[in-house]
């Protein structure tokens, strides 16, 4: 798993790369943590290059945009590969999460 | 195709996740699997190891159990093996994935997960084990 950080005005985008098993996320978990922590409000998830998810996973999703939401800020996440839409889908998280074809379009819907 | 076993050892710790999905990933090459296929195994297998490390065997490490996976055709089995207390995943209660998302909680998911993305999922307590077996039909290979 490898978390590349970069900033478009106050959005942070996240680019994940690589497997979100349950070895790997707790490292997500804390960089969403320490960006919450630091100030940040808006979080960009880029999925694109991220080729696994676990409920493991999810459960970092699920709870990095509930801990963006209750600091009055929002996550939005961008271009899911299929196998990863699936599991998103299965799990309910299309109705709960902003989900967006591209990080373009996930940054445009938080700026 | 003929039939192919093979029988993967696994200790009771959370690095073992990668190196299954690995395991996996080799078994299932001479099928060339979809994504979403290779995807959907390495996911039910992460749950349900998971759960054996985890629930099984309360987090604690030194324990050992096995994964057996079997090729016949497009079908791919595997079979969990633990010596842990007698525990059945798949007896959890529905989640309810429609919740908002404040109330949403994510125990249950990964069984949910399973039970969704397996074409069978059984579980049986034999001879002081738990036995959970799970199999997924492999789409067709892509002309």
């Amino acid at each position: 798993m490898e978390i590349n950080a970069s900033t478009q005005n106050d959005i942070t985008v996240l680019a994940l790369q690589g497997r979100l098993d349950g070895l790997a996320s707790p490292q997500l978990e804390q960089r969403l943590d320490a960006l919450v922590a630091a100030g940040t409000r808006k979080v960009v998830l880029d999925c694109a290059a991220l080729t696994y998810v676990s409920s493991a996973g999810l459960r970092v999703f699920l709870g990095g945009a509930k801990k963006l939401k209750s600091a009055g800020g929002r996550a939005a996440f961008a271009a899911l590969t299929p196998a990863v839409h699936e599991v998103f889908e299965l799990s309910g998280f299309l109705e709960v999460l902003a989900v967006h074809p591209s990080a373009a379009a996930a940054a445009a819907s938080l700026a | 195709m003929s039939p192919a076993v093979q029988l993967l050892p696994l200790t009771s710790s959370l690095d073992e996740i990668p190196r299954l999905a690995d395991a996996v990933e080799a078994f299932c090459e001479p099928l060339a699997p979809g994504p979403r296929d290779l995807h959907a195994l390495q996911l039910a297998l992460e749950e349900a190891v998971t759960n054996v490390i985890h629930h099984g065997y309360g987090g604690r490490p030194g324990h050992t159990f096995t994964v057996e996976l079997r090729r016949e055709d497009r079908r791919i089995t595997a079979v969990l093996t633990d010596d842990a207390p007698a525990y059945d995943p798949l007896a959890r209660p529905e989640v309810d994935v429609h919740a908002p998302l404040a109330e949403r909680d994510i125990g249950g998911l990964g069984v949910h997960l399973v039970k969704k993305l397996m074409d069978s999922a059984a579980y049986e307590r034999r001879d002081g084990r738990n036995v959970l077996t799970l199999a997924r039909n492999f789409a067709p290979t892509a002309p």
